[in-house]
């Protein structure tokens, strides 16, 4: 029915290796802003280390900076990173699950202002983000998990899609093949 | 439309009942309040008030002074602890006390205070650079709730992280030379409580109420949608003395508002800027 106007991910750390991976796969003409929010201490540096093979920039956004397509904007340390219609907003707000930034913080906050029009996706292994991704899902958001252990938990286990390692580039790319499909004859 | 749909946009319908009662009753304007903040500070206040809609929360807010003053203070962003961002204390002793032992007097205003934790932190580096003697020190938030508990100067007992921040912000002393302690609780020696002017002000209504040299307001700003936050830049740019220092959260900047050329960021600061014009 719609477009999607931004993919948001959430990662714990012991998943940096796969987020890592997943972003390598993401083609330079993206259509849209991915959001990430990656469970991280106050001196990790990951900017840098996401970035290098990702064909995208990966930068850590300033409060109230626009959401661009083809950026992918990382969660900075010490501070929630919630999206909302076209820009970013940075929150100081307590840690959630000893988190911050948290997974559900950013999933929720696609959810309450895309709706419809968000795309997530959850690597598991934290109680962090199943709760969020299900309210995205609630509000008809695509979302997806890679990895094995998935309780269900809070979120519903409904129609998410489980993907693997392997499976996470299919996924994208018709996430990101929809839009030009409408445009074909 | 599914279930999920209506409910969402059931609660958006609430939400936004709610923050138009809240303006029309009591004056607090929250709708140009970040949304997402708004709606997740929102949520949690419903939880913790055990209620389960707006439309109820809103029926007791209307109603009740004291209902709405607790949902202001969840509201109100407040660091929970003394010296939270030590790399921001330790840039303002290098780059901005050299320059404030040059000037004769010195106001600083801390802006969104909440219950005063980095008040203190900087009232203690003050003193610590010897200034305190010719600084005055304001400090406002728009929570009068929150400020009474400031104005006390009783803080929980600072732990060893918050000495360790203490230290890690170029603290010259022992943190606990500026409290006594009692059970659980630091009382901050009266020395810096009396020298701080808490009072109340809200940055989204009130207008410029003196001309400072150094304006702190960290992380204030988040909680406020673009608009909102361009507009309190203005106001700060016309408190803030030419020369005098504007200091910002780690993630903030000045980049889009209306009076960003007129700063100049300090080199290797977290994010102070100093106004040239």
């Amino acid at each position: 029915m719609s477009h999607v106007g931004v993919l948001v991910v959430g990662a714990p750390r012991a998943a940096a290796a796969d987020l890592e991976s997943m972003l390598t796969l993401l083609p330079r003409e993206l259509p849209l802003p991915v959001v990430v929010a990656l469970h991280r201490g106050p001196h990790d540096a990951l900017v840098a280390p996401l970035g290098r093979r990702c064909a995208l920039p990966v930068v850590e956004p300033d409060d109230k900076d626009d959401l661009v397509p083809g950026h992918v904007y990382l969660a900075p340390a010490g501070y929630h990173l919630l999206v909302d219609k076209g820009c970013v907003a940075l929150s100081v707000e307590p840690p959630e699950h000893g988190q911050r930034p948290g997974l559900d913080a950013l999933f929720e906050s696609a959810a309450d202002s895309y709706g419809a029009r968000a795309a997530g996706l959850l690597f598991t292994g934290h109680e962090d983000g199943p709760a969020g991704l299900g309210a995205l899902q609630a509000r008809g958001g695509r979302v997806a998990i890679v990895g094995e252990d998935w309780e269900g938990g809070e979120g519903p286990e409904g129609d998410v899609e489980r993907l693997s390692q392997g499976t996470v580039g299919a996924w994208l790319s018709r996430l990101v093949s929809m839009p030009r499909a409408k445009v074909l004859p | 439309m599914s279930a999920g749909t209506s409910s969402a946009e059931l609660e958006s319908i609430e939400v936004d009942l709610l923050l138009e009662g809240v303006a029309r009753q009591w004056g607090f304007d929250l709708r140009s309040h970040a949304r997402p903040l708004l709606l997740r500070r929102l949520r949690r206040h419903l939880r913790e008030e055990r209620l389960e809609t707006f439309s109820a929360l809103q029926a007791r807010v209307l109603h009740d002074g004291e209902a709405l003053e607790g949902l202001l203070r969840t509201l109100s962003c407040t660091p929970p602890s003394l010296f939270s961002d030590p790399a921001f204390f330790r840039d303002f002793r290098a780059r901005v006390v050299p320059v404030l032992r040059t000037w004769p007097s010195v106001r600083v205003w801390h802006a969104g205070c909440g219950t005063g934790e980095d008040t203190y932190a900087l009232a203690i580096l003050l003193q610590e650079e010897g200034l305190w003697g010719r600084c005055r020190l304001y400090a406002s938030d728009s929570s009068e709730g929150l400020l009474a508990d400031a104005r006390t100067g009783v803080l929980p007992l600072p732990t060893e992280a918050d000495a360790r921040r203490y230290t890690e912000a170029g603290g010259k002393g022992v943190l606990t030379d500026y409290y006594t302690r009692d059970g659980n609780w630091a009382l901050l020696q009266p020395k810096l409580r009396d020298g701080i002017f808490f009072t109340q002000h809200n940055l989204a209504t009130d207008g410029s109420f003196n001309e400072f040299h150094v304006i702190v307001c960290r992380d204030t700003l988040l909680t406020f949608n673009r608009t909102l936050h361009n507009r309190v830049h203005g106001r700060l740019y016309e408190s803030l003395a030419r020369f005098g220092f504007l200091c910002l959260g780690r993630k903030e900047s000045l980049a889009r508002t209306p009076h960003a050329a007129a700063y100049e960021e300090l080199d290797g600061s977290g994010r102070i800027f100093r106004r040239v014009s």
